[in-house]
């Protein structure tokens, strides 16, 4: 029976100690993430979040301070969790000494190809890429946009079913992140799992179905992108809100903030806010403003890591409800 | 282990070697030394007994028996190879571990499905054949040559390879180590010679317990030459046994070889606990 999630961790903490000082610093505090079979999912987070940590968890190449992490359902640990994984990772150092077909070459007998099948994937996939014509030409050579290209040929020559990509259209031009995108989505058509870890908002909510940001270490939010961006609609800011009434509207808006002496309603429909304003109205409440909102998950991302990232849990929960 | 990811591992490292001159440096000294012994040393055997010997023109005219002459050539040889060579192969080749450290490059082959203590010792043993391969075409040039020249085939010779060869295997594991838990090619090359500058301090054993006067600093000189490499006793060995056909004994093999287990295996154990 095929294991339904392609990632799988659970209370992932890695905690960096300072030997002398007695100082830590928990750069992944406790994430437990589900990341189903075939889905195009984002990992988001500002600088220092965690996001890089937690994809190395997920390699093994950083060693877990607790918790469990689980590729198609094998430990991490275990070499061979390794073997349908394709990763191109941030900031990568690509021996220089390679050929753009001897690199891939190298990386694709790592990952167990017999010969004959990598020399028939090479010319494949440097084609796939754009890079045919430098095949043979050493990669010390190449632009940074080439060498990114490079590296996502050498993440899937493998034909992996989990794709894990760190800022993959790092330094790479439009034309280029088109064409990435594109072979992606084949992927994705395919059913190969895509991970992807980025700050480019824009290109996460283009690409991705479902996203996490993570805030210090944690997952502030999490969810399926259509769910977090559904905060197009009006806002609805009004004084002097009972408690009662408070609640009673929580559970009709798409998303509810408080904020000094006023409270942020969110809500999807014209009807909705109209219903509202009745109610607050009705309630002897002051109506502030109402306005017409579009959200994109940058609004969502600002707002979530504005809000304090853990403590936004609980916004999240409100956002999809 | 996964025989393709072996070989792919063992032939990067070759790859390596070669970008950074570190093959073609150690073949070009290699080529270096017998070009000397093809061209500027001159042998003559007279009767196949006695030998005159001459350098850049220079002629010895004392006549030595040549069995003799060649074997101390074959010895001076030897003895470059395990000590001076050896360094020089390790000054070479200790930037070759701390490489693949570097980030950006490690996490790619972490993310491979192979263990970590196959990576590590994949690349031990490329660094290894590196060195072999220099070894083997650096005293067998030098042992058909002098044949040639002299047509005295002295096979003994020969054990220069496995013997030098050992020598280094047991300084890279301490190179290994030493790159693994600090990253750094310098300290690598540091802590390397000086641990073979005290190993042949310490091989002065039999002086040196005369002349220590306290009991525990006797117990000191002798535990720490027993503990690390004998790079002095395993020279002497193969000396012995090119010049006499001699051997002297197996404890500085073995216990050479268990010093260097010991490294490669807290070097593997270290690597296997470290994050990236």
């Amino acid at each position: 029976m095929p294991v339904e999630y392609a990632i799988e961790t659970s209370d992932l903490r890695k905690i960096y100690r300072s030997r002398w000082r007695r100082r830590e610093v928990r750069a992944v505090d406790g994430i437990s993430l589900r990341v189903a079979r075939g889905t195009a999912f984002g990992l988001l987070g500002p600088n220092g979040a965690g996001k890089t940590t937690f994809v190395k968890l997920l390699l093994s190449a950083v060693i877990p301070s607790g918790g469990t992490a689980r590729v198609f359902g094998r430990d991490v640990h275990e070499p061979e969790a390794r073997r349908p994984v394709g990763y191109l990772p941030e900031n990568h150092r690509f021996p220089t000494y390679f050929t753009g077909a001897g690199m891939l070459d190298f990386y694709a007998a790592l990952s167990g190809m017999p010969e004959p099948e990598r020399k028939r994937r090479i010319p494949e996939l440097l084609d796939l890429v754009g890079l045919d014509r430098w095949g043979a030409v050493r990669i010390g050579k190449y632009s940074k946009g080439m060498l990114q290209r490079l590296g996502l040929a050498q993440a899937i020559i493998h034909s992996p079913n989990l794709l894990i990509l760190d800022e993959p259209s790092d330094g790479v031009d439009p034309m280029g992140r088109r064409h990435i995108r594109e072979i992606l989505s084949t992927l994705e058509e395919k059913g190969v799992t895509i991970f992807i870890n980025s700050h480019l908002l824009a290109e996460v909510e283009l690409f991705c179905s479902e996203v996490a940001i993570v805030h210090k270490g944690r997952v502030a939010l999490s969810g399926k992108v259509k769910d977090l961006t559904a905060g197009k609609g009006y806002k609805l800011t009004a004084a002097q809100v009972p408690e009662a009434l408070e609640t009673e509207l929580r559970g009709k808006a798409a998303a509810v903030a408080a904020r000094d002496d006023v409270v942020d309603f969110q809500f999807v429909t014209r009807e909705q806010a109209n219903e509202a304003i009745d109610l607050l109205r009705g309630g002897g409440c002051a109506i502030e403003a109402l306005t017409p909102t579009s959200s994109t998950l940058e609004d969502v991302f600002v707002r979530t890591i504005g809000n304090g990232g853990p403590a936004a849990e609980t916004a999240a929960t409100e956002v999809k409800a | 282990m996964n025989p393709t990811a072996a070989i792919a591992l063992v032939r990067d490292t070759f790859r390596e070697a070669i970008a950074r001159k570190i093959f073609w440096g150690l073949f070009g000294l290699s080529t270096l030394i017998i070009v000397f012994f093809l061209f500027v040393m001159k042998i003559d055997i007279v009767a196949g007994a006695t030998a005159s010997i001459s350098l850049f023109g220079l002629r010895n005219n004392h006549t030595v028996d040549a069995q003799r002459l060649v074997r101390g050539v074959f010895g001076g040889v030897a003895t470059f190879l395990y000590s001076w060579a050896n360094i020089i192969a390790v000054f070479a080749s200790a930037g070759l571990t701390p490489s693949v450290l570097e980030p950006g490059r490690i996490e790619l082959l972490l993310s491979k499905p192979v263990a970590r203590w196959h990576l590590l010792l994949g690349r031990y043993a490329g660094n290894l054949l590196v060195v072999l391969c220099n070894t083997v075409y650096l005293v067998v040039g030098i042992w058909l040559i002098l044949g040639w020249k002299t047509g005295i085939w002295s096979p003994a010779f020969l054990l220069a390879i496995p013997t030098t060869t050992f020598i280094f295997a047991v300084l890279l594991a301490v190179v290994v180590l030493v790159g693994v838990l600090f990253d750094s090619t310098a300290l690598s090359i540091m802590v390397t010679v000086g641990l073979t500058i005290i190993s042949l301090i310490l091989a002065a054993k039999d002086t040196m317990m005369k002349l220590l006067s306290s009991e525990w600093s006797r117990w000191l000189w002798l535990g720490l030459y027993y503990v690390l490499p004998k790079v002095y006793d395993l020279g002497r060995i193969t000396l012995n046994a090119i010049m006499d056909h001699t051997f002297s004994g197996w404890m500085p093999i073995w216990s050479s070889a268990l010093f260097a287990a010991v490294m490669l295996g807290a070097a593997l154990y270290v690597f296997s606990r470290r994050s990236f």
